[in-house]
């Protein structure tokens, strides 16, 4: 599984230590990330090889005992290993996100919890413990299997309990700027098409009444889009998310109570001779076919952008809170989500360019405020 | 008998001698980094590399100095800066800020009293 690209081994190495780091910790990784480069240069004498890298690697030392170092967590919180808190929480936010999620999906389609899991629960409520208990059992058998499995690993493959306890980071990261060409660009398309009045004559009677509301929300989600592409993420732009995502539970939760069903009464059909609008309905009815899928659609849309909603509204309350916590304000340069590549950009390679810079070359302040209560 | 008193002794020595070693490099290696980076900014690796080569009392490792040199940055005793012109090697740059000086200034007066008379204490054990 390993690599001879010494800069793919760091970067591996690095993965594993980011497990343990708390999720504002980008500016570590890269100190990290320079220190492991430039000690492998030293080994090589000057020139970074695999053998090198790993050498680098080993003398920093295992990614748990290097995260707590730099986190400043101490060596237990509570009964929690320290090096385990970080990822251990990580893992908590993601189950009670997407419990959260799952529920007010399910609420909002209108399906019950126990409707998911059968409506009859016997002994109740001493089921409860008994399947806790019982879901614990496995929970330290798998764990149990994984260790065993985990055995042996290089210190740059990430371990597959650290696969697990690193589980949501993807979805925490920052909007790439992608996304947020996406949201701006897709976010005005999409308000313009529902606006048309070719489009509008399809609608149903239920649907033309609110369709303006979704207009409006899709302009919005655009300027979203606009403000995460010039600042990236920062508080305001994070503000503008959850405000916005609440803003779609509640149109989603107004279209379900008052039985805004699939958008579309209507499609245009093309016959050979021209086009015309017909009814989807007849089709059906016409050719005997019993299942008319459309409210189940539009029912998995409404659940899918609630559930979406919901994880975005939590994300970025969590993420304001520990921007604040940091002393940051309302508005800076955020970051966007692309990864940093710790490959030599293509242009050097070719002229061969020197990797040795000016100290006082191109810099910036970077704002950094970081954890104090380590020692 | 006599044998495992000094052996027991000698261990017991060495535990005390690790424990002062410890809480006297504690004492000393902020007011050695505020020293050497007053002089000249360093980034991290830099900062290292200086400490293990004029510090070798202290031994040092990173997973010591990348923390100091944060919680001295929080406290504002130090400032960072960033230097991207390497792309593959950015580099945080930290340099002692005024407030930092001063607290260097102040932490010399009493170390150097400090030394002086240890010094003298010591110097009067030796001539025993």
């Amino acid at each position: 599984m390993s690599s001879n690209d010494p800069l793919k081994l760091i970067e591996q190495y690095l993965e594993r230590v980011r497990v343990y780091l708390p999720l504002d910790s980008e500016d570590t990784i890269i100190e990290l990330q320079t220190h492991l480069i430039e000690e492998a240069e030293r080994i090589g004498g000057g020139t970074m090889t695999a053998g090198s890298a790993m050498m680098a690697i080993e003398r920093m030392g295992d990614p748990k005992r290097v995260a707590n170092e730099y986190a400043g967590s101490g060596r237990k919180v509570g009964p929690v290993p320290a090096e385990y808190v970080t990822p251990v929480s990580r893992i908590v936010v993601v189950l009670v996100a997407v419990g959260l999620a799952v529920t007010v999906g399910a609420y909002m389609i209108g399906i019950t919890i126990t409707e998911i899991f059968g409506t009859s629960i016997t002994n109740w409520p001493l089921a409860l413990p008994i399947t806790i208990s019982v879901n614990l059992v496995i929970a330290f058998i798998i764990i149990g299997a994984i260790l065993a499995l985990d055995r042996d690993k290089p210190p740059t493959e990430k371990t597959l309990l650290e696969g697990i306890f690193g589980v949501g980071v993807e979805g925490l990261k920052p909007k790439s700027k992608w996304d947020a060409a996406g949201d701006l660009i897709m976010g005005i398309l999409w308000g313009i098409v529902l606006m048309l009045p070719a489009i509008v004559v399809l609608y149903t009677e239920d649907f033309a009444a609110i369709y303006m509301s979704i207009v409006v929300f899709l302009f919005l989600g655009a300027f979203r889009g606009a403000l995460f592409l010039v600042g990236g993420e920062n508080n305001l732009n994070l503000m503008v998310e959850a405000f916005l995502s609440v803003l779609w539970i509640a149109i989603a939760g107004t279209m379900v109570a008052s039985g805004v069903g699939f958008p579309l009464e209507s499609i245009y059909i093309n016959d050979g001779s021209g086009w015309s609008i017909e009814p989807i309905l007849p089709f059906f009815i016409d050719n005997d076919i019993p299942f008319v899928p459309f409210d189940w659609i539009w029912a998995f849309f409404i659940f899918i952008t609630v559930a979406v909603a919901v994880w975005r509204v939590f994300v970025s309350v969590m993420k304001i809170s520990m921007h604040l916590r940091a002393g940051r304000g309302l508005w800076w340069q955020g970051s966007w989500g692309e990864r940093r590549k710790l490959t030599k950009p293509f242009w050097k390679r070719v002229v061969g360019g020197s990797d040795d810079p000016e100290p006082a070359g191109d810099s910036r302040q970077d704002g950094y405020a970081g954890s104090d209560n380590s020692q | 008998m006599t044998e495992v008193n000094h052996v027991s002794m000698s261990k017991k020595t060495q535990e005390e001698l690790d424990r002062w070693s410890k809480e006297v490099k504690r004492g000393a290696v902020t007011l050695a980094i505020l020293a050497l980076l007053s002089k000249r900014r360093a980034y991290g690796y830099e900062a290292v590399k200086l400490l293990d080569e004029k510090m070798s009392f202290l031994a040092l490792e990173q997973g010591t100095v990348y923390p100091l040199l944060r919680r001295l940055e929080k406290r504002e005793l130090l400032k960072s800066e960033w230097d991207y012109e390497d792309p593959t090697k950015p580099k945080k740059y930290y340099a002692v800020t005024k407030e930092g000086l001063r607290a260097l200034e102040a932490m010399m007066r009493d170390w150097s009293t400090l030394s002086r008379e240890m010094r003298d204490v010591l110097t009067e054990v030796e001539s025993n």
